[in-house]
């Protein structure tokens, strides 16, 4: 039956709730008594939701106290829109805030002690590896870093999330990319001595600066490209680079360069362009020069062993006094001058080819060989022997549970086929092919107990507790010590699990909750992409954006990995920058690419709020957007998301040519003024002018650039507290610090479970974050407890009409 | 369960003697009609732009036939006597959020139920594969320029799935579009370099499918019955992948000059939307398919266009706010995505097909599901016919409906002039007769 702890629990929470749920207040001060509470609903709520408006199918005027237990939807429904100010509408006669969260303390406490008695643990579907689970399981597998981007189609979304079960569905075309990627895999663990001749070409992001020394190139250099590339055999590959000398000027050719080629850090190749003898030529011979000069670095011949190498191309610096460097435009960061197409351009590469490979000679002993070949049979009777060994190691992982004979059969019979056309190593290739293209491989399967009833609570067995573990702290496959935990069946043993949560998070591998999980969180991934207006933000380029992402990445690491106080992502003056991100941010003494950790002394910087790449993430390119910055606010931080805008909104009107400019507070006014649009808009936009002082790229900014008047940065809180600037909307959010704490929860156990979370999981979020109280909201401590959270470890076995519905409804 | 005798003896072949000697057996199994030359069929192109269009740089003034094109669908004057453009028409299943259901009901024209999980309804390309895309080895090819942007193409009551492609399989199975150049062409012809490598790994791909299938079936005994579901999904979708790699083997392409595979997405956006658009002229001319969707650009694309001096990210632009100049910039925008479509039209028309050119045999709808985008206007939408459709299309003229008549009315006049068998599309009330 259900688990070890309810059974204990029920009895006491069955005679709580005979009691009735004013025993839950006894510890606080004075409480209404549910009587009073109820008459509060009464008194605000049932204008609307009543038996005849039936609004959004609610009539509390039906309903009794006791009836919050048996309808979690609507009360868990209130909760939210109570705590959000989202109910009564604006407008409305509302509750006081006493009232208010007294009527939220006693739903949630009614609720809990009802989901304690029979907690309801949903049910995960059978669900998919995606994009990035995939890549990392096959690190695991054969240490291979695969181009999951150029190999798979892009997950579809849910909650945010992209590792939802319920739409990671499966379709032709995704599942011939499927298996060409486990073709593409295999071919790449095993190597392939009769490799092909390809070629991948290579781009530089356009407008990236190439005047400074970049991060991986080797030291003394400027600009350039570093390229990592998989080499499929030994042998010989030619490397051509592109977009150096152009028929137009180009910046810097009347001084000699040195260019060089370097593989795995090791110069391959150098040779010089630029300086009076090319400059007169291509003055004189224009296209023809500029062929010859940039046939220096066409089909650079070179023997690479295979294996992932990385391949750089860049030049040599020089002095700053014979500067490579663009003096103009003079902006933070060097800005970049040939933008727009057709304008003069720094010497720089723009395009790196490898050809490849000409003549393979073999295989090297690269790290996936080494990783796959365990044995190597020394007679062709011990072939099959070997084979079964090798393919029993990387089977057991893949599958990520104990494997028999049965699971060996169909790999073992492509073995024998591809040994038959292409020897020992071939046959392996083929063997590892289908079983990077199994089912069991590309699906966690979750098999409920046989003799279970539809509708019972069982204990997920302990190689799905540490397939979910894994997935959830690393995105990866479980490793050796879970799987060696859930042979032995010791996973589920509380100890040994909140044991295996520390290692895992004190492990390098968790950094994939930043990356992973904390940017799809904060809505950053799209940072990368973000094109600032160019004529507005000319400093804007693609060093910024990535260093803005490179910055939250860290930040949401140190708190995450260290172990600190989850608040601390609001609150924290520790931050990491490089000279581009420092010159963004006003911090001076930071020179060079590399990312250091700083204190920061400018408090509006602090905490998530002053990092510019959730600023950027939620701004226009030409303008900032308090709309969207507000929606992020009540969604990523205060788990009170906005409704939908109604259907065909009416044109805004904005700045016309001809007027005098407003700011972008005067425009967004209107909103405010028409009913239809306030009910939302008066909560969300207040939230984003509070940060108005950051512009569109998330520099501080004190002037509007459009109107030439002060920004003001007053903002206000759903629940009415007025705050100026982001430190003080720091601090009002930190002053309620569980509702962040909940937030941050339901994210974690949207993404750990891959499912929507709903109302029949908030008990179970509320456990964790009173869990997590108990140690000043370490991230350890939230972690442990969602781990043992029966969402976690318990699972709903299906009814017989399908069970998709039971979770998918959405309680917003 | 679907594994069928056939396929259970097929599978036995090709491990018990080897590839090479399956695959008679594989050309047995298709349908003779595939190898016999004969009369050219329709193919069938929908082709989407996001964002919408400046309505009065978009409809003529005339209607009839005699009209002049404005602006924006200015590049398709050589094909004017080929084109047909219908005004008045709209599609209300396109409201609720901004964009992010707008691209998913464009060839639907349902609401989709509110939820997270797809639930949507078939859109008529797939309709069309259904009826007359069985026998090329694609029943339909999707295909965008960028990959989906997420952020403003979804919404929290209705996910992400409407905003990343135009195409459903079926209500609950968006099919993703293709953006990349490579992938796209090796999908369409294969990865080996000759014929017979070709069909080596073709044959090896049908044992992958067979173990693949044995396997899910397997599975799928021992899990729930929603996760039986989803792994219907899964077996349908090898199924549909074997019945593909058995037309594959049948297709002669002996008549095609295939260029070298793309190597990557070009860096340049007009390079990228022509070698997409040139991909697809080839898979025509090939009989690989007839049945394709097209994304010009993702929606909320904030592509920008520096080749025509035009900065601003598309998708910010679009909000122009009756901003003269920056109406001008977005009409700059949309005459330069027809322009590229009309490299592609030119294209087809510069291609035999039988007794005509691929154009004589196409039927294009060109157009968006949103109207003005400053306002997220589904009235009156954009729609352009264009082709010979092998005789069916009329052209020429300028056919204007009384307003807020059905866009599916069109949609589904086209489906009809490809000889597609359905009464209805969505909430059609009827054919636009004229086209």
């Amino acid at each position: 039956m259900p688990s070890r702890q309810t059974l204990t629990l029920s009895i006491a929470v069955v005679a709580a709730l005979a009691i009735g749920p004013a025993m839950y207040f006894l510890h606080r001060k004075p409480q209404p008594q549910p009587a009073e509470l109820w008459a509060q609903l009464g008194k605000y709520c049932v204008d609307c939701h009543n038996r005849d408006d039936l609004t959004a199918g609610i009539a509390f005027d039906k309903m009794k106290p006791a009836d919050i237990v048996h309808d979690p939807e609507v009360f868990e429904a209130a909760i939210r829109k109570l705590r959000g100010n989202q109910m009564p509408p604006p407008g409305s006669a509302r509750p006081s805030p006493e009232v208010r969260d007294s009527l939220v303390h006693w739903f949630e406490t009614t609720l809990d002690a009802a989901a304690d008695h029979a907690p309801k643990p949903g049910r995960v579907a059978l669900h998919r590896l995606n994009r990035t689970e995939y890549a990392n399981a096959v690190n695991d597998l054969f240490g291979l870093k695969v181009d999951v981007a150029a190999l798979l189609p892009k997950d579809d979304e849910s909650d945010g999330f992209d590792n939802i079960a319920n739409v990671l569905k499966a379709s032709p075309s995704f599942l011939e990319q499927y298996i060409s990627a486990a073709s593409v895999v295999s071919e790449m663990a095993v190597g392939n001595p009769h490799a092909k001749m390809d070629s991948r070409v290579f781009y530089a992001k356009p407008g990236a600066n190439q005047n400074y020394y970049h991060s991986g190139m080797p030291l003394g250099t400027r600009g350039g490209m570093l390229v990592e590339h998989f080499f499929p055999a030994d042998g010989a590959y030619e490397i051509s680079l592109g977009g150096l000398a152009r028929a137009r000027y180009v910046e810097g050719l009347e001084y000699r360069h040195k260019l060089i080629v370097a593989i795995d850090g090791k110069e391959v190749y150098a040779n010089e362009i630029g300086g009076p003898e090319d400059l007169e030529d291509v003055d004189v011979h224009q296209a023809a020069a500029v062929a010859k000069i940039n046939g220096r670095f066409q089909r650079i011949k070179v023997q690479v062993p295979a294996g992932p190498h990385t391949v750089a191309a860049t030049f040599v610096a020089r002095t700053m006094s014979e500067s490579d460097a663009v003096l103009e435009p003079l902006v933070p960061g060097g800005g970049e001058v040939g933008i727009i197409e057709g304008e003069e351009s720094p010497l720089k590469i723009e395009r790196l080819q490898i050809d490849g490979p000409i003549s393979p000679t073999g295989v090297a002993d690269t790290p996936s060989r080494k990783k796959i070949f365990v044995c190597r049979p020394s007679s062709e009777a011990e072939e099959q022997q070997c084979a079964h060994e090798i393919l029993a190691k990387v089977a057991r992982i893949a599958f990520r549970r104990l494997v028999t004979d049965e699971d060996l059969k169909t790999p073992l019979e492509f073995f024998a086929t591809g040994k038959l056309a292409g020897g020992f190593d071939n046959g392996i290739r083929n063997a590892l092919m289908i079983i990077l293209a199994s089912p069991e491989f590309l699906y966690h399967v979750s098999v409920p107990p046989e003799d279970r009833a539809p509708g019972t609570i069982y204990a997920v067995d302990d190689y799905e507790l540490a397939s979910r573990l894994s997935f959830f702290i690393w995105s990866r496959l479980p490793d050796e010590e879970l799987l060696k935990l859930a042979e032995q069946g010791k996973l589920h043993d509380d100890v040994v699990l909140a044991g295996q949560v520390e290692r895992m998070l004190a492990d390098p591998r968790a950094e994939s909750l930043a990356t992973n999980f904390g940017a799809q969180w904060l809505q950053t991934r799209k940072v990368v992409e973000f094109v600032p207006d160019p004529v507005l933000f000319p400093e804007g380029n693609p060093d910024l954006n990535e260093a803005l992402a490179k910055e939250l990445q860290l930040f949401v690491k140190s708190v995450l990995l260290e172990d600190r106080s989850v608040l601390e992502l609001l609150s924290s003056n520790q931050t990491f920058v490089n000279e581009r991100l420092a010159l963004h941010y006003g911090i001076s003494g930071v020179r060079g690419d590399q990312f250091r950790r700083v204190t920061l002394t400018d408090q509006n910087r602090f905490g998530l709020l002053g990092k510019g790449a959730i600023l950027m993430a939620t701004s226009y390119p030409n303008r900032t957007a308090p709309v969207l910055r507000g929606q992020w606010i009540l969604d990523a931080l205060l788990g009170t998301p906005p409704a939908s805008p109604p259907a065909n909104v009416p044109a805004f009107p904005e700045n016309q040519e001809g007027s005098a400019p407003r700011t972008v507070r005067e425009r967004l006014e209107q909103h405010r003024v028409n009913p239809t649009c306030k009910g939302c808009h008066g909560v969300m936009d207040p939230l984003g002018f509070a940060l108005e002082n950051f512009d569109a790229i998330g520099a501080w900014r004190t002037k509007d650039r459009e109107t030439a008047t002060e920004i003001d940065s007053t903002g206000e809180l759903a629940d009415g507290t007025v705050v100026h600037g982001p430190v003080e909307l720091r601090k009002a959010l930190l002053a309620k610090p569980n509702q962040f704490v909940e937030t941050l929860t339901e994210k974690l156990m949207t993404f750990g479970l891959g499912r929507s979370i709903d109302y029949n999981d908030m008990p179970a979020v509320r456990k964790v974050v009173r869990e997590a109280a108990r140690d000043n909201y370490r991230f350890s401590a939230l972690l442990t407890a969602i781990a043992e959270s029966e969402p976690f470890r318990y699972s709903t076995s299906p009814s017989a009409d399908g069970d998709l519905e039971t979770h998918a409804a959405a309680t917003r | 369960m679907f594994v069928t005798k056939k396929h259970l003896s097929r599978r036995t072949v090709l491990r018990g003697i080897g590839a090479a000697v399956a695959l008679p057996m594989l050309d047995a199994m298709v349908p003779a009609l595939a190898n016999a030359p004969q009369k050219p069929l329709v193919k069938l192109g929908f082709v989407y732009f996001p964002h919408g269009a400046i309505m009065s740089q978009w409809t003529p003034s005339a209607d009839g036939k005699s009209f002049e094109l404005m602006p924006i669908l200015g590049p398709l004057e050589p094909f004017k006597k080929q084109l047909t453009i219908v005004s008045g028409l709209e599609n209300k299943h396109a409201s609720g959020p901004t964009h992010a259901i707008t691209p998913g009901t464009w060839l639907s024209s349902v609401s989709p139920r509110i939820s997270h999980d797809p639930f949507g309804a078939t859109t008529a390309d797939q309709v069309a594969a259904q009826h007359i895309g069985q026998d090329t080895p694609l029943p339909s090819l999707e295909v965008s320029t960028e990959e989906p942007i997420g952020g403003g193409a979804c919404d929290r009551n209705y996910g992400c799935s409407y905003g990343a492609t135009i195409s459903f399989r079926n209500p609950t199975t968006p099919l993703p579009m293709e953006f990349n150049p490579r992938k796209l062409f090796q999908r369409l012809f294969g990865q080996g370099d000759t014929p017979e490598e070709r069909k080596a790994l073709a044959a090896q791909y049908a044992s992958v499918l067979d173990v693949v299938a044995g396997k899910a079936a397997a599975l799928q005994k021992r899990v729930g019955p929603s996760d039986r579901a989803m792994l219907d999904d899964y077996l349908e979708s090898v199924r549909e992948i074997e019945r593909r790699v058995q037309k594959m083997e049948a297709n002669d392409l002996s008549h095609i000059h295939l260029p070298d595979a793309p190597v990557g997405i070009p860096n340049k956006f007009e390079d990228q939307m022509n070698l997409m658009f040139d991909t697809v002229a080839l898979a025509w001319q090939a009989n690989l398919t007839r049945i394709t969707t097209f994304m010009m650009a993702a929606e909320v694309s904030n592509m920008t266009f520096n080749q025509i001096d035009v900065p601003d990210a598309f998708h910010a632009l679009s909000h122009h706010q009756n901003n003269g100049p920056k109406l001008q910039r977005l009409q700059k925008v949309q005459t330069y995505n027809t322009k590229i479509f009309a490299r592609f039209v030119q294209k087809l028309a510069d291609t035999p097909d039988g007794d005509g050119s691929l154009l004589d045999h196409s039927i294009l709808l060109y157009g968006s599901n949103m109207s003005n985008s400053n306002a997220h206007d589904h009235f009156p939408l954009p729609a352009a016919v264009l082709g010979g459709g092998c005789g069916k299309l009329k052209g020429g003229q300028h056919v204007r409906y009384p307003d807020r008549t059905p866009h599916s009315n069109l949609v589904f006049t086209v489906l009809n002039r490809a000889g597609v068998p359905v009464e209805s599309l969505g909430d059609s009330t009827g054919e636009i007769a004229e086209v």
